[in-house]
């Protein structure tokens, strides 16, 4: 289950005024994200190799539409670039999904289902 | 039928036992002070912000300047362009709400806000901003 975060709580906390949502996927500050992600969770393994997330355990086969793997080739190379880090496509994708993931609670999950549902009758 | 693998790993249960740093939270630390010409020690607020973050959070990561702009509404709308440095922090969100640690990086935000004699101090915690104008104790 995802622990909600209360953002009433921190703003009482920092003593400090709630401005409102950011939206922080695209841009100059989404690209410092990703890399923020990359450097923070990355490690070399201990038998060596390429730098990856231990926490990254499973492996599936995901099939991809041809331009989003272009895309995610052309934005894992320009993270190369200005990072230094050696990010793959996969990872990228990997990155990505896991944030998105994390960022739909129950009640989009719900809605989700709600709207498939009606959407399949 | 997909092929999977699977591989364990000893460490992996220590490493979620405390919660995944999934929440991230960015500092602006500026390069003026409100006039927007006063130049304020910037290396030394970076360094006191990822000595902060390490201490509440466990880790921080600083990078180059960036460019920004903050319109200052108290002064006729002024714009104050300045060169600010962006200090990234992942933590958990157990963490984030801890009041004691959220005491700490306030107290921080409010001594920066005095000492740069800034307007705001700006923060982003997940996916809210959160500014910081009352810099007394």
């Amino acid at each position: 289950m995802t622990t909600q975060v209360d953002l009433n709580k921190v703003a009482k906390g920092l003593r400090a005024r709630r401005r409102g949502p950011v939206r922080a996927s695209g841009g100059y500050f989404g690209a410092m994200q990703l890399l923020a992600d990359v450097e923070a969770r990355f490690r070399v393994p201990r038998g060596g190799g390429r730098p990856t997330d231990p926490n990254w355990t499973e492996r599936r086969l995901v099939p991809l539409a041809p331009r989003t793997l272009k895309r995610l080739e052309e934005i894992a190379a320009r993270l190369r670039e200005r990072a230094g880090t050696n990010l793959q496509p996969m990872q990228l994708a990997a990155l990505l999904l896991e944030r998105t993931t994390e960022r739909i609670n129950e009640n989009d999950a719900e809605e989700l289902l709600r709207q498939t549902n009606a959407g399949s009758r | 039928m997909a092929k999977t693998h699977t591989r364990k790993r000893a460490g992996a249960a220590g490493v979620l036992r405390g919660g995944r740093k999934r929440i991230l939270v960015v500092l602006f630390v500026p390069s003026v002070e409100r006039d927007g010409n006063t130049p304020i020690d910037q290396p030394r607020w970076v360094d006191l912000s990822l000595e902060m973050f390490g201490r509440v959070f466990g880790g921080a990561t600083a990078y180059p300047k960036a460019k920004g702009v903050w319109r200052d509404d108290e002064r006729g709308g002024a714009l104050v362009k300045d060169e600010p440095v962006v200090v990234h922090c992942y933590t958990t969100p157990a963490d984030v709400q801890d009041q004691r640690k959220l005491g700490e990086v306030g107290r921080f935000c409010r001594q920066m806000g005095r000492e740069a004699h800034q307007g705001e101090v700006g923060l982003v915690i997940g996916d809210e901003y959160f500014a910081i104008r009352d810099f007394g104790d």
